[in-house]
């Protein structure tokens, strides 16, 4: 009879796995407008970093191999560098890749299925050893083991013969797609050709990992610095890590990374609003802290308007997502192309995006491509709903389709209580849609159960909430694994959940992943993304914005286009 | 066997017995519950044949009864596992190793029950105090007016929510009023004063609701001792109000109180999640329920072996202050 | 198993047994004396009205719980509502709610269906398998005690909030959810009237009367039914009066973690959550159900304490011993000065 009041800390970055936090990417440079107080605001060396975090996803598993990223994530890309990494620049110019072990960006061959990376010189460990290609080789080697399951299936998919690998604590003979001809050099073969090859390599499993030193599963407990920090401190598998110095890395090799503080501590697992206040108060060591996951609450938004330094402290940034509603069209009615674009006629994107936060935290969405230039961003809206849906236009596609008298349909949502397939879009879709004669009926389902479902081909719902983040700011990973007709998996986890399979589409995938030029590869995406909305397989809701607040003593606040959260790397707290 | 021995022995093989029927349930429950852990597991990205791999790996697909006997496996003898590139092993008893995180569980146990204990025995503390003082005071002062704001008090206390209390206080307290600094967990090895700064307002906050429920208890307690029959013989020969009231009458209201505390006190190692969330204390609550919503069921498992061992302990230490409170009361 | 505990629980309620419907006049009789209790079961009732004729009073006012009003919420401001005190109004008796802009009003009576339907239904179901678990315990033979008991225990061991999780994400979504939250929630919290019911009967077993009864040679089911189950009355109701308000916490607390009722149904518990961030930005949205939780725990809680009292006749004379205390001093201070 006493109160077992609880509530739940829901992961939000595991559920879905779609890059969140670390590693996001932002947009609007003309946005990042947060810098410290205090007269002089050039960034100095030294202090404490302090970040906060809500979620454990981000930094469990601190280990290379089993780290899903985008761009080698934030606090992650301290210790790990890379071959090729984000450039960390504000806005537009952030989306880009740079070399950061590797001395370019890469030289494919004419067809781009052979990739070969020179790395620099002086390269070294926090332990003083030098850092070798065959080290490179061994950190994308150990990713496959299944006791290091995780991170994205690229690997698996582009190079050579890896399908069948199963690590090298059973397969002795390693990766064959991979040479090491010497220490500086290491060369890639890959099934088909991939023009965005550069961007796979910003990825965690690209940081080298000294085969002496690995430890498998407790690797984690202490990975082997190659970038600016090294762990000293990492207790319950990410909750709390702390970060100090590596004295072995230097900027002559690292052109990207500032590290001005001595040291970062991270502490996960905190509660948003807390976080929040905390950094709002920025009373003693809060002064020096920052987040990289927690948006404004409500009150932070409610004051942001009227304290202008409030305000100044405030971080905006994109990410390359998109939040939207799925159809699986072997679903009855949904294999109506009319009742689908009724529905994305009757939407009504303000009252979604009020659930979702308010017009502050979320953007209307009509382009499935999140809407920044590095995807193609190609701007359409071929089912026009206006700011709160068109009702009537919905009607008229709903008789032609049949439906005089309206329809019932079931919409499928998770309970997760974060602000993407939370059960407030589920409503505020279900009202809207009332207007257009569709009874909606929620279905909601607990949220692990809500995610087998709806990525297995056999029990997809009709209809269903959804979202899709980027692996990397191109139309490539966000288009590829759901609309790719070969991409359908049948017997296990599949996003291509519109269950499309056009050999139009597939080849014209084909086509821009031979391109090497990311640009014009770009403008081709954005055609593709039209074209594919024209079949209204999905109806595109909002895209999410992110702001975040800073301590006071903050200087130097880089958000890039790429992950849209501040950059650790680049921070100062003097 | 009589006497304390007798007890102590029966006692705990009852919470032996307890306790695997408690696994068994958990084991027979989440193995009905929808979710692919392998899939959970391995990550959202993960090929079928990587998800059959760490299906393989983790025995998941071994029918319920083998699960559950490796499990007790692993108690008895203790078991190895794989880190990849040697093998680490866990000795008896083991309760096995977090599907995510690859932490043996009783290492996670560890680690997390110091924070949960800290928080629930301060609480105890306060909520003691604070309850068992009201209460008297209550009994004390009863028919005047103050008894009856008092009384008025500890309804409130009963009736608010706690997670609506938490988050005001320390907005208020922390925020505004910057009285405190925020809350955040430091080891009391690592300091121990800010171990009780940083402690005070979670203390605070799960004593209030307690406290309430405890001042009841008292009072009703005390009035029913007051009106019995020896100490209306004490009233007779001019025994002072306060010595009845604050000796006999207290003394006859230990036992419920004692007993109704080591249920809460069993129950709140494992109960108060909502505290820890709110405040960030990395406790047993806080982890059970993440691993509840990944599907970890070591780690659920072993949580809430560690949640049922420390009620039955505590109801057995009860009937023991109960017995030597009250000594018509007989050990079984 | 904790004698302790069932004693602690027991002890306001007194062990004596009231047999018959003489003991039925004489709890009115003394339930009519307290004033406090009569106010507070007025409040319950009218609660309870208010609830029932949820629909009628939103019909009045013109609102229901679901529609959505963006237009009365400003977006750019995270959603908070327009207008003062969170825009209450003639349209809208008691403002909006944040961000989806429905009327509060509306929310908060149909809220006040489910909170009490669920928390009254759970604590039926928990008087229900408490009592017979409980009496057949009691009058089982040793084995049947022995297994009962280690159930008993082994409900009472685990945690509550854990099996609610588990057992919620079991059953599919088409099962009616409120019925669901309430079934779940009697089902892993009756451990504690079990014992009640145990300790209670075991008592009331020995007396003479049930002796007489079953000399006489009654059977065993028309013994629980005529001679011990109006003794277990007492302890049991006083119990289950104060289980409802805790009942309507847990549920409360099981919209925290999301496994409650599911929208657009609204409960207090599920207000309290999303109103839990809107404490700086629209305090009336977290202070409107969290006044409405507290008035109601109040006064179930009184009128709890009251039943308690009416129906243990030794609690009357504890009432007289508590206002005579004044009296008392001043004697026992009179007879200081004697001495």
């Amino acid at each position: 009879m006493r109160q077992p009041s609880v509530r739940a800390r829901r992961v939000a970055a595991a559920s879905v796995g779609l890059v969140l936090a670390v590693g996001a990417a932002a947009c609007g440079p003309k946005d990042n407008d947060a810098k410290g107080s205090g007269g002089d605001s050039t960034p100095h060396k030294g202090g404490t970093l302090t970040v906060l975090n809500a979620g454990v996803g981000p930094t469990e598993n601190f280990d290379p191999a089993r780290l899903y990223t985008s761009g080698g994530g934030n606090v992650p890309s301290l210790v790990f560098r890379t071959l090729t990494t984000r450039n960390r620049e504000n806005g537009a110019a952030g989306a880009k890749v740079v070399p950061d072990l590797a001395t370019d960006t890469g030289r494919p061959d004419k067809d781009a299925t052979v990739w070969t990376y020179t790395l620099k010189k002086g390269l070294k460990y926090e332990d003083g050893t030098a850092i070798t290609s065959a080290d490179i080789k061994y950190g994308i080697e150990r990713s496959f083991a299944p006791e290091l399951s995780g991170g994205a299936p690229y690997l698996r998919d582009w190079l050579v013969g890896a399908a069948d690998y199963q690590g090298p604590y059973k397969d002795k003979k390693g990766l064959s797609a991979i040479e090491t001809p010497d220490a500086r050099t290491i060369v890639f073969h890959l099934n088909k050709p991939e023009g965005e090859f550069p961007y796979l390599a910003t990825q965690t499993q690209f940081a080298p990992v000294p085969k002496s030193k690995d430890t498998g599963t407790k690797y984690a407990e202490h990975p082997v610095s190659s970038g600016p920090y090294k762990v000293v401190r990492n207790e319950n598998n990410g909750e709390h890590i702390v970060l100090e110095r590596n004295t072995y890395w230097s900027t002559a090799t690292d052109a990207e990374r500032k590290a001005y503080p001595d040291k970062v501590d991270v502490k996960s697992g905190l509660d948003s609003s807390v976080i929040n206040q905390r950094l709002s108060a920025s009373q003693g060591a809060d002064a020096t802290a920052v987040t990289v996951d927690t948006n404004l609450g409500p009150a932070e938004l409610a004051k942001v308007t009227g304290d202008k330094q409030l305000a100044s402290r405030v971080g905006t940034g994109h990410f390359g997502y998109t939040n939207y509603i799925a159809f699986n069209p072997t679903v009855k009615p949904f294999n109506n192309v009319k009742v689908r674009q009724a529905i994305s006629y009757a939407v009504d994107r303000s009252s979604v995006i009020n659930a979702a936060g308010g017009s502050a935290l979320a953007e209307a969405a009509t382009t499935y491509l999140p809407n920044q230039k590095s995807f193609g961003y190609t701007p359409y809206d071929l089912f026009p709903a206006g700011k709160t849906g068109n009702a009537a236009k919905a009607k008229e596609l709903l008789k032609e389709a049949g439906y005089p008298n309206g329809l019932t349909v079931t919409l499928t949502h998770s309970n997760a209580k974060n602000f993407e397939t939370s059960p407030e879009i589920a409503t505020a879709l279900q009202d809207a849609l009332k207007q257009a004669g569709i009874t909606v009926k929620l279905q909601g389902l607990e949220d692990n159960d809500y995610s087998d479902k709806i990525h297995n081909v056999k029990t997809e719902p009709g209809f269903f909430l959804a979202h899709w983040g980027a692996d990397w700011p191109s139309g490539g990973p966000f288009l590829a694994p759901i609309f790719d007709g070969r991409q359908i998996v049948k017997d296990g986890a599949n996003f291509n959940t519109g269950l499309l399979n056009d050999k139009s589409v597939n080849a014209e995938i084909d086509a821009i992943n031979k391109l090497t030029d990311l640009d014009a590869a770009a403008k081709r995406w954005g055609a593709l993304d039209k074209k594919i909305g024209e079949q209204a397989l999905t109806v595109p809701l909002f895209h999410p914005v992110y702001k975040r607040l800073v301590g006071k003593d903050i200087r130097n606040v880089v958000i890039s286009d790429w992950t849209g959260v501040l950059d650790i790397s680049q921070v100062a707290v003097k | 066997m009589s006497g304390f021995a007798g007890f102590a022995l029966r006692r705990a093989m009852g919470a032996v017995l307890t306790l695997l029927v408690i696994s068994v349930i958990i084991y027979v429950v989440f193995y009905a519950t929808p979710g692919n852990v392998a899939q959970i597991t391995c990550g959202p990205r993960c090929s079928p044949e990587q998800v059959h791999q760490v299906a393989q790996q983790l025995k998941l697909d071994d029918p319920l009864y083998l699960r559950y006997w490796h499990f007790l496996e692993g108690i008895l003898v203790g078991q190895d596992y794989s880190t990849g590139t040697s093998v680490a092993h866990c000795s008896a008893p083991c309760l096995g190793q977090s599907y995510q995180s690859d932490q043996q569980v009783t290492q996670i146990i560890l680690t997390k029950l110091p924070v949960s204990l800290s928080l629930v025995v301060g609480a105890m503390v306060l909520w003691l105090l604070m309850g068992v003082g009201t209460g008297v005071l209550s009994a004390w002062r009863r028919g005047r007016f103050s008894e009856r704001a008092l009384t008025g008090l500890t309804l409130a206390g009963v009736a608010t929510p706690v997670f609506v209390i938490g988050l005001v206080l320390m907005i208020v307290i922390c925020g505004q009023l910057e009285l405190l600094p925020f809350p955040e967990y430091v080891s009391f090895t690592d300091d121990p004063e800010q171990w009780a700064w940083s402690l005070l307002l979670p203390w605070f906050t799960l004593a209030l609701n307690e406290a309430a429920y405890f001042a009841r208890l008292t009072r009703a307690s005390m009035l029913e001792t007051l009106a019995e029959d020896h100490i209306r013989t004490f009233r007779a020969y001019g025994v002072g109000e306060r010595s009845l009231v604050g000796r006999h009458a207290l003394r006859g209201a230990l036992a419920p109180i004692i007993a109704l505390n080591a249920n809460d006190f069993g129950s709140a190692v494992g109960g108060a999640v909502l505290i820890e969330t709110l405040f960030g204390l990395p406790g047993i609550g806080q982890e059970l329920v993440h691993a509840v919503n990944v599907v970890d069921l070591p780690v659920v498992v072993g949580m809430v072996l560690v949640i049922g061992f420390f009620v039955v302990l505590a109801n057995a230490v009860a009937d023991v202050l109960y017995a030597v409170a009250d000594r018509r009361v007989v050990l079984t | 198993m904790s004698e302790a505990l069932v004693a602690a629980e027991a002890a306001g309620a007194g062990v004596e047994p009231v047999p018959g419907a003489s003991g039925a006049r004489q709890f009115w009789r003394r339930l009519r004396t307290q004033r406090a209790a009569l106010v507070a079961a007025a409040v319950v009732a009218l609660l309870v009205l208010v609830a029932l004729a949820a629909p009628l009073l939103t019909a009045v006012e013109g609102q229901d719980p679901t529609t959505y009003h963006p237009s009365l919420v400003d977006s750019a401001r995270g959603g908070v509502p327009i207008g003062s005190f969170g825009g209450i109004g003639g349209d809208h008796w008691l403002g909006v709610e944040p961000q989806t802009g429905r009327d509060l009003f509306a929310r908060l009576v149909y809220g006040a269906r489910v909170s009490l339907g669920v928390a009254l239904g759970a604590t039926a179901v928990q008087v229900l398998i408490g009592v017979v678990v409980g009496v057949t315990s009691a009058l089982g033979n040793r084995w049947v005690d022995q297994l009962l008991s280690r159930a008993t225990d082994i409900i009472v061991a685990m945690p509550l909030m854990i099996m609610a999780l588990a057992l919620l994400a079991i059953v599919p979504s088409s099962f009616p959810r409120p019925v669901l939250v309430a079934l779940i929630i009697g089902f892993v919290a009756w451990g504690t009237i079990a014992k009640i019911a145990r300790a209670q009967t075991l008592t009331l077993k020995e007396l003479d009367y049930v002796a007489a009864a079953r000399l006489s040679g009654w059977s065993t089911w028309r013994i629980a039914r005529r001679e011990l189950l109006p003794g277990l009355a007492a302890p049991v109701i006083t119990y289950a009066a104060l289980m409802v308000p805790a009942n309507i916490a847990i549920e409360a607390a099981l919209s925290f973690l999301g496994v409650g009722v599911k929208p657009p149904t609204p409960s207090w518990g599920q207000m309290l959550t999303s109103a839990n961030v809107w404490y700086q930005a629209a305090p009336q949205y977290l202070l409107l159900p969290a006044g409405a939780l507290f008035v109601t725990v109040l006064a179930l809680t009184v009128l709890g304490d009251g039943v308690r009292t009416a129906l243990d006749p030794r609690a009357a004379s504890r009432l007289r011993v508590g206002t005579g205390g004044k009296r008392e001093a001043k004697a026992a201070a009179e007879k200081e000065v004697e001495s």
